[in-house]
């Protein structure tokens, strides 16, 4: 009975989005945000817009999927709109009530920042929605391995992570027939003051802790019963590999930054 | 109609691409004081199922009723319904959170809003109907019992909501042989002194099968078998075609059978089977 997969926001396809190899879709997100923050001109950022909203087309996720990703950084939008349409003087005077005034460069900028807002969450989605956690997980210990130089133990850091989002859906499908065993013996979740409902969450916690720490237990035994050491040089099942596609997605994402720092775009 | 569903559907988040369909137009109903099995292979929406009787889950379609009436949503028709339909989850042991065997079952009566010399009562029938030794236990930490001991006090502690319906989700996970026998054995008793209708999933058929009245098979969301114990168990090639077979006991019997032995393959307990096989060797000495 493995029914909630639900972990992170990964919408499994076969696209060519879903296909690169995580490492490379990690570099390449970091050289798009960067180029996002270097980009001065409408222009070049309505282009990089279109390219998110292209790629976002290419991934078949439905749209909603990213929209509700964006749902987070609404109010922040909003806010900065609001700020830049009244505090930012310059251009033509658009709008006047009493003393507040909406000035066209004020809008120009409310938008640009937007925009590049809403492009940066829309890329990092591209990413979050078509990698797998786990194979970001690996593709960021990767990037940690040069830590290991300063007696970071990278691997075993990579191993918990990746232990601890395996058990993300196992403790919340726990947590969930918890919920109905009591509810089932008559426990109320919803109602009372909040006092009252932090109270009635002991009858949750106590056995969610309990099951943890036995699994945690018997998880450790069976990885040292298969040969698990710490320390120990691990290979892993899947090694991720590089295509041409990966490169030609990374030498684009790098031109395009390069392109933008050097005639200022 | 006493309690059951009608054409129940159940899909698990629908809309999603893991969107699961775990119940398809299930329809059945039990009478009271009967005494039922569901049983079918891991995934077959056997324990889906067993949560909408008790408003756990809400339909995607199809309805569930009890005592005629049809189940709502509603938060009071469901505190009403979870009141006497008590469900007992698998493993229940592991549910515990209270630091005395008093307060685990006392969770549910209290749940009910009775003043606390009602619960001290309720606590007490709830043991005894178990069979537990009373005063020395409730003080003990509940994980401090065996297991057997634990899986009576997680009963206890559904049964002190005086249920008209028990349900059980594979009952005997875990126990030893000793302990499955003495459940049965208890489940039984409440089922005949108490008139308590009791529904079970489970795929260990061995204790459960003599006992039952009738046997509901599902297999992958759908109901395809529901009738009398010995109707359903007649259906040897079927069953294992689901990858259920029968009891051990009704097993030998039909080796017996084929092997050329006059035995009757209705069989479902071992007193049952050792009456017939000593017919078979009185036949033999005469």
């Amino acid at each position: 009975m493995s029914r909630s997969i639900t972990l992170g926001q990964y919408f499994p396809g076969q696209s060519l989005v879903h296909q690169l190899n995580p490492r490379m879709k990690l570099i390449s997100l970091l050289f798009v945000l960067a180029l996002l923050f270097s980009l001065r001109s409408y222009s070049g950022l309505v282009a990089l817009f279109f390219i998110a909203l292209f790629l976002i087309a290419k991934t078949r996720v439905p749209f909603r999927y990213f929209l509700r990703g964006l749902r987070p950084v609404l109010f922040i939008a909003i806010f900065a709109l609001v700020i830049y349409f009244f505090f930012t003087s310059g251009g033509i005077v658009l709008l006047r009530v009493g003393f507040i005034t909406v000035e066209s460069e004020g809008v120009r900028e409310g938008i640009f920042i937007i925009l590049r807002l809403v492009t940066l969450v829309l890329f990092s989605l591209l990413l979050t929605l078509t990698t797998t956690p786990l194979s970001l997980t690996y593709g960021l210990s990767y990037f940690l391995k040069p830590l290991r130089y300063i007696g970071l133990p990278t691997d075993e850091v990579a191993m918990i992570m990746a232990i601890a989002l395996r058990f993300i859906p196992t403790l919340m499908e726990e947590s969930q027939r918890l919920m109905r065993a009591q509810v089932s013996r008559g426990a109320d979740f919803e109602s009372g003051s909040i006092f009252r409902r932090a109270k009635s969450l002991v009858p949750l916690i106590v056995p969610l802790f309990v099951s943890a720490f036995r699994r945690a237990d018997e998880l450790a035994l069976a990885m040292e019963a298969r040969g698990y050491r710490i320390g120990a040089i691990r290979t892993r099942m899947h090694e991720d590999t590089f295509f041409p596609r990966d490169w030609v997605v990374l030498a684009v994402a790098l031109v395009m930054l390069a392109a933008s720092l050097t005639l200022g775009l | 109609m006493f309690i059951g569903t009608e054409k129940l559907t159940h899909t698990y988040m629908p809309g999603t691409p893991f969107a699961n369909e775990a119940l398809k137009e299930v329809t059945f109903d039990l009478s009271q004081g009967e005494f039922a099995l569901i049983i079918g292979p891991s995934g077959s929406g056997k324990s889906t199922l067993i949560q909408h009787l008790n408003g756990l889950l809400k339909p995607s379609s199809g309805k569930v009723y009890f005592e005629g009436n049809t189940v709502g949503s509603n938060k009071a028709e469901l505190f009403n319904l979870r009141k006497r339909v008590g469900l007992v989850f698998q493993m229940p042991e592991e549910h515990f959170f209270s630091e005395t065997v008093y307060d685990e079952i006392a969770f549910a009566p209290r749940n009910l809003g009775f003043e606390e010399s009602k619960v001290q009562v309720r606590v007490t029938e709830a043991l005894e109907e178990v069979g537990l030794e009373t005063r020395t236990l409730l003080n003990r930490h509940p994980f401090q019992l065996s297991s057997g001991q634990k899986r009576l006090v997680a009963l206890a502690s559904v049964l002190s909501l005086k249920p008209e319906v028990l349900i059980l989700d594979e009952p005997t996970a875990g126990l030893d042989s000793s302990g499955r026998r003495n459940l049965y054995s208890l489940l039984t008793k409440l089922n005949r002194s108490k008139r308590l209708t009791v529904l079970i999933c489970t795929h260990h058929l061995d204790e459960a099968a003599a006992l039952a009245d009738t046997v509901i098979v599902l297999q992958h969301g759908r109901l395809i078998l529901k009738g009398a114990a010995k109707e359903i168990f007649s259906r040897r090639e079927q069953l294992y075609q689901l990858g259920l077979g029968l009891p051990a006991v009704t097993e030998i019997m039909h080796g017996l059978s084929e092997g050329g032995m006059k035995v009757r393959t209705d069989i479902f307990d071992l007193e049952g089977a050792r009456q017939e096989i000593n017919k078979l060797k009185g036949r033999h000495v005469k």
